[in-house]
């Protein structure tokens, strides 16, 4: 019992350190821009580049697009899946998980030679088209973690029983949809667009090569060519990640206690 | 009868027609662009059948890069699964108190979402050679780590760099089944005369063990995917298949777009294995489980 | 020399006293129940014998020795839970050979022992099955007989039978009985099921907040109930309350019908309230029915139970419940009907504390 306990702490002890150091040095690391003493400079430096702004920017739109969209695909499919498809439950969960299987750089690489500009879908021909593309392999990325939130919610809740109720009070499809199934996942909703929110935003492979201005691949180019800026960006992400981590316990909590009305 | 059939049939249609835009999304934006390459790899420029791409992929540089990323992967899923387990261990029977689980649940819902590049620059600040431990290393311990033989842009440090996530990311997976584990598992095993040793090997042990051992693959899968912390630490000096299929994604430099196929299905493979292994321990775990 | 001796057992949780004084010894191949209401310390005392709580007082001695220093593993007791503790990823066979194994007895030994535990629980079709593929009453058979097959000194069970179903608990409780009495081994038994108590145990210990309150044979604990908890825990009862008329002649009232006691009332006087007990099943209302007593009422409510036909009068202000016997000849008193009871005055218990 006793050898145990201590175990237990060296164990803790140990994970902590590996945790918490690379984070202090990191912030140590950042306040050393200016010689023989700490100060913000690094932090002030990339807040006031334009390119931080913009890429920082330019992820943020696309995460929202990503989550919206994501969204409106995952809810009525998981829905639907569940009220009148549900033999096809495990090929949809299987293909959800397919983004955990096969590597996003693999994936990318067929978008490039399957939409590129002389294609019969050139996605990469334009700007615009590219960006629709780096949004839809976005919801790729995030959609095993979208999936599985939503269809967690949808199975507290009796989907059918709550079909039923509406259809019988002569609600239309759009109505049952949006009045009542998605304010009754909203908790499944919330937790898949914090985690879609902390993927879109740091991921650098996708946009990389889909050549997009975007906040992961600005990331790798300021690490390539500066020093001091590098690990002030990195608790910056860190402190995103936090944040998206935080609201989602949050939620998950809040839906915990008061669980929505029917 | 034939009115009934055609309700039925338009009923069936409909029930299909709801996840018609989903069906759309996976074909469009994962099976189609995956069997590309899986039947580009098998094909010449010409366009005809061949297995030179696969042969191709048995050249030195590309079995070295294929090696050096499954030892990787393997050395930071096991060193991940190993750690992280036993951090569970301690927050679930170890004891301590419930705070300190609580915090280290909430930190690795963190950490394991903290990849990609600004990890590369938290390693690079913590052990790249003016990070602030081998600073201190040397400055109060004397220690001389670059002298050592170590290297942040090496296997050692990569997988110590990936660790960072796949250790929070086995916390958060190996908790809820050591949960599982019921106090009297451990006293029937304990009053049947069995030491605590006895339990763990024959009873907790042999109970966790799909989990572990799943957890495990999908740790290596996660990393042996991975790129873009590699990427940043190193560049492209360090050669893992990821890296590599990025510079051919790039720039062509293996001068053979099918080869570049092969490489991706190679990939797909390797990851497909672990999963297979993965999906078969979870049914051969199914022999005692519901 | 008794088995099993529990000496001023005490046991707190932080400040909360949970056992007090607990005092019990067994005799070997005997069959103890304790029986209590939820939270009375039942698991409690039996996990404190088992090793697994440490006494904060008292000793706990099997055969002359001393616990004190053994962990339970070194104990040699068997024990089964409430929540069926089969280990999962065993067949029923290794389950029941796994003690068999940790005390290194050789494999055709354990295979043979395991057999004959099987046979005992009539299980031996079942040997190769996985414990999520058994009822909860199977599951339940296999970990007394994993209990049992290492030969413990003593067995105990934890409320064995409160997972499952009302027709299965009867017939596992009569099969755990069939087999302590084959095996002879000594038996602790918690329930908080009377019945169970009542039909299966050679002595009860009832239990209220920590403490024996009454340790006897069924038959007393029933029938000379040592105190009010105990009188009102065990079978139903009829408490009444009645105005004492005259000490001296141990006459009372209840609803102004005079009676006289058997029992000395004892130190009170005229005017006094004394409570009495009376069981359903002791008085009749049938005409020819024997008693030196009688007690007229009317009839409030009258509910079928299946053997019997429990009814309600009120006599006066107090309300006695009694049983009579079904039969398809019978012919149940009606609400408003005015019944006379007749019972023997000595079935009539005071009840003084
Ligand atoms: N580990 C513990 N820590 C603190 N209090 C405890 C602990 N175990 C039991 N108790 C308390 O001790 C009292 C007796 O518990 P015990 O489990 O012995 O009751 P029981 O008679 O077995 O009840 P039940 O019929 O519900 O199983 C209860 O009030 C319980 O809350
Ligand atoms: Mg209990």
């Amino acid at each position: 019992m006793k050898t145990q306990k201590i175990g237990a702490w060296i164990a803790v002890l140990f994970g902590a350190s590996y945790f918490i150091i690379p984070l202090i040095a990191t912030f140590e690391f950042s306040l050393r821009m200016r010689r023989g003493e700490y100060s913000f400079d690094a932090y002030r430096s990339v807040f006031s580049d334009v390119q931080f702004r913009e890429s920082f920017s330019y992820s943020i739109v696309m995460a929202i697009l990503t989550i919206v969209f994501g969204i409106l695909l995952v809810v009525p499919t998981a829905y639907w899946v569940r009220l009148r498809l549900p033999q096809m439950r495990p090929f949809v969960e299987f293909i959800t998980l397919m983004p955990l299987v096969i590597p996003a750089i693999v994936i990318v690489f067929g978008y490039l030679r399957l939409y590129n500009s002389s294609s019969f879908i050139p996605f990469t021909g334009s700007a615009r088209g590219t960006d629709l593309l780096l949004m839809f392999s976005f919801m790729t990325l995030s959609l095993p973690y979208m999936y599985r939130s939503v269809d967690t919610a949808m199975r507290t809740i009796d989907v059918a029983t709550l079909t039923e109720a509406a259809q019988s009070l002569g609600a239309s499809w759009p109505t049952i949809m949006f009045k009542c199934i998605f304010p009754n996942v909203m908790s499944g909703v919330l937790s898949g667009a914090f985690i879609t929110f902390a993927i879109v935003i740091g991921e650098f492979t996708m946009p990389s090569l889909l050549n997009r201005p975007a906040f992961g691949p600005y990331l790798q180019l300021i690490g390539a060519n500066r020093a001091y800026e590098p690990p002030a960006l990195a608790i910056i992400a860190f402190a995103i990640t936090w944040a998206s981590m935080a609201l989602l316990q949050l939620v998950s909590r809040f839906s915990k206690s008061a669980p929505s009305k029917p | 009868m034939s009115a009934k059939q055609a309700i039925d049939l338009k009923k069936t249609a409909i029930d299909w027609l709801g996840i018609l835009p989903f069906l759309l999304f996976a074909v469009m934006f994962l099976i189609a662009p995956t069997l590309y390459l899986v039947t580009g790899a098998f094909l010449n420029p010409a366009g005809e059948f061949t297995f030179d791409n696969i042969s191709g992929l048995f050249t030195d540089k590309i079995l070295a890069s294929y090696w050096i990323s499954i030892r990787v992967s393997l050395a930071s899923s096991l060193g991940g699964a190993f750690i992280g387990f036993f951090l569970a261990w301690a927050v679930v029977l170890g004891g301590l108190p419930s705070w300190i689980r609580s915090s280290l649940l909430t930190f690795s819902g963190v950490a394991s979402n903290f990849a990609g590049v600004p990890l590369a620059f938290a390693f690079l600040a913590t052990l790249g050679r003016t990070g602030l431990v081998t600073l201190l290393l040397r400055d109060w311990f004397g220690i001389n780590l670059y002298a050592t033989g170590f290297n942040l842009l090496s296997f050692i440090g990569l997988t110590i760099t990936y660790m960072y996530f796949q250790i929070p990311l086995m916390v958060l997976i190996i908790t809820p089944a050591l949960d599982g584990l019921k106090k009297e598992w451990r006293e029937a095993a304990e009053i049947l005369g069995a030491t605590n040793t006895q339990y763990w090997l024959k009873v907790a042990l042999p109970i966790l063990f799909p989990s572990i051992l799943g957890t495990t693959l999908l740790l290596f899968a996660n990393s042996f995917g991975a790129i873009a912390t590699a990427y940043s630490l190193t560049g492209s000096t360090f050669n893992i298949v990821p890296i590599q299929l990025y510079a051919q994604i790039r720039g062509d430099v293996l001068h053979n777009p099918n080869l570049g196929y092969a490489l991706a299905l190679g990939m797909i493979v390797i990851t497909g294995i672990s999963n297979l292994i993965y999906i078969w321990l979870r049914m051969r775990a199914e022999r005692w489980q519901k | 020399m008794s088995f099993l001796e529990l000496a001023g057992i005490q046991k707190s949780f932080g400040p909360v006293q949970v056992v007090h004084d607990f005092d019990m010894t067994i005799e070997k191949g005997e069959f103890v129940s304790f029986l209590g209401p939820s939270g009375c310390g039942k698991t409690t005392v039996l996990r404190m014998i088992a090793g697994f709580e440490t006494p904060s007082g008292g000793t706990i001695k099997i055969n002359g020795k001393n616990q004190e220093s053994l962990k339970p593993n070194q104990r040699n007791i068997g024990m089964v839970f409430q929540a069926y503790a089969l280990f999962p990823n065993m067949t029923v066979h290794d389950n029941v050979a796994f003690g068999l194994k940790i005390a290194g007895m050789n494999k055709a030994a354990v295979d043979a022992r395991v057999k004959e535990m099987l046979g005992l629980i009539h299980l031996g079709h079942l040997a190769d099955r996985f414990p999520y593929q058994m009822s909860g009453g199977q599951q339940q058979r296999v970990a007394l007989a994993r209990a049992l097959a290492p030969k413990p000194q003593v067995l105990l069970l934890d409320e064995p039978l409160s997972a499952l179903d009302a027709k299965i608990r009867v017939s596992l409780r009569e099969e755990i009985r069939m087999i302590q009495q084959q095996l002879g081994i000594t038996t602790v038994f918690v329930t908080h099921d009377q019945e169970e108590a009542l039909s299966i145990s050679d002595r009860i210990v009832v239990m209220n907040s920590g403490r024996a309150d009454q340790i006897g044979t069924p038959f007393d604990i029933y029938n000379k109930p040592a105190t009010r908890f105990v009188a009102s825990f065990v079978g139903t009862l009829n408490l009444i309350e009645a105005t004492v008329v005259d000490p001296a002649s141990n006459r009372i009232s209840i609803g102004d019908q005079a009676i006289t006691l058997r029992e000395p009332l004892g130190p009170v006087k005229a005017g006094d309230t004394v409570s009495l007990a009376l069981r359903p099943e002791a008085g009749s209302i049938a005409e020819s029915a024997k008693g030196d007593t009688a007690l007229t009422g009317q009839v409030v409510s009258s509910n079928f139970l299946g053997s019997v036909i429990r009814t309600r009068m009120k006599v006066g202000d107090p309300v006695i419940s009694f049983d009579m016997f079904n039969a398809p000849g019978l012919s149940p008193p009606a609400v408003g009907d005015v019944v006379t009871l007749r019972f023997t005055a000595s079935d009539l218990l005071i009840i003084r504390e």
